[in-house]
């Protein structure tokens, strides 16, 4: 039986580095976290609170901070309590900081770009 | 006795300031929009990792640090790069997390200060401070604290601040000028239809300075202190006259 239209954009999108795919599909799900992470990478040494972080992301709060807990949750951010603030800074880890670097790099490439889009409109559904 | 200076690297500055700022110290740049105290600070910084071996922070309130990288690029300072060494670190943040991460023990601040050895600090700007209090007595108290603070942690530092007027002389509630070590401002001036740049080296404690205004530019090399301004009067005024006029004006017309 000759595939779907659907399956087959599926598997024609499906065709990227499996680290990236993993990484679009569970960590860099919505395009708030693609923003966040895209400023955490070209500002890297940024600390702050949820407040700040979505002014300086443009967007408001309570868009950024379900959004930035998931991304702590999968530990490309860190969270950590300053007098019972919760502060927001980039993990540390090199390995994660290796697979941010990569990400971006890849998204330079407008055919990812287009792959990335789809898998987190797909995920939106 | 022997003090030691910090010298920035910054030609004609270094001279006014006898030699360089004083170790450990923190020293106030403030300046209407434009007039360079970013590029100063940056400069500092620089000089200091590639002159001096002395690595530095610049602490940002405002400004992203992609745009700092982007700035020093374009006088050939290779802000990445030094990062990458772990000799330079832009820190996006904002007055009240900076202030309670530098108060605490162990903080981020004070973490990447002993990781990299640092010696200089830019913030930029403690303007930014004002939106945590209205109370000027308060505020005094914060950023006393908050420089304290950085000196206790050895650092030299240049704190920008602006100031709100374009041309002439800015009326401030100036706490920040008493708690700091030297106050340098920088001011536009308005001679024969164009705009020139002064600076002033209005304080500097524990240390003889140039009492002149000098001219300044900010050219492709960065920050350049030039002559002083010759037969001109009332240059922080913005709108100096010449020296003769003012005296027909005071001894001739008057009569």
């Amino acid at each position: 039986m000759a595939p779907s239209g659907d399956d087959f954009t599926a598997r024609l999108m499906d065709d990227m580095d499996p680290v990236l795919l993993d990484f679009v599909k569970t960590k860099v799900n919505s395009f708030i976290k693609w923003d966040l992470v895209r400023f955490f990478y070209e500002n890297p040494h940024t600390a702050d609170t949820v407040e700040n972080i979505a002014k300086y992301a443009g967007r408001n709060v309570t868009a950024v901070e379900p959004e930035l807990e998931d991304l702590v949750e999968s530990g490309i951010m860190e969270k950590r309590l300053l007098d019972s603030t919760p502060i927001y800074s980039l993990a540390t880890d090199d390995e994660m900081r290796a697979l941010v670097d990569k990400f971006i790099l890849a998204c330079e490439d407008r055919h990812f770009r287009v792959k990335a889009v789809y898998h987190i409109i797909r995920g939106m559904r | 006795m022997n003090i030691e200076r910090v010298t920035t690297g910054i030609k004609g500055l270094d001279g006014m300031l006898g030699g360089g700022f004083l170790r450990d110290t923190a020293n106030l740049v403030e300046g209407a929009p434009g007039t360079g105290k970013t590029t100063l600070g940056m400069q500092f910084i620089y000089n200091g990792i590639v002159q001096a071996n002395e690595p530095g922070l610049i602490i940002t309130f405002e400004e992203f640090p992609k745009q700092y990288y982007r700035d020093a690029a374009a006088f050939g300072w290779d802000f990445y790069d030094l990062e990458k060494k772990g000799l330079l670190k832009i820190i996006m943040t904002s007055p009240e997390v900076s202030r309670m991460d530098i108060e605490s023990v162990g903080g981020m601040i004070e973490t990447y200060i002993a990781q990299m050895g640092a010696r200089r600090v830019v913030v930029d700007s403690m303007t930014h401070f004002g939106r945590l209090t209205e109370d000027a007595i308060e505020l005094r108290g914060i950023e006393f604290n908050f420089i304290n603070a950085l000196k206790r942690e050895g650092l030299t530092s240049i704190l920008t601040r602006e100031s709100p007027v374009l041309l002439g002389e800015a009326p401030q509630d100036d706490n920040l000028g008493f708690v700091v070590d030297s106050y340098l401002m920088l001011r536009y001036v308005e001679i024969e239809s164009a705009i020139r740049k002064a600076l002033l080296v209005l304080k500097m404690r524990g240390s003889d300075h140039a009492k002149d205004i000098r001219q300044f530019d900010v050219t492709e090399h960065g920050f350049e202190v030039q002559s002083k301004f010759e037969g001109q009067e009332g240059i922080l005024s913005g709108s100096p006259r010449r020296m003769a006029d003012s005296f027909v004006e005071a001894f001739i017309k008057s009569k």
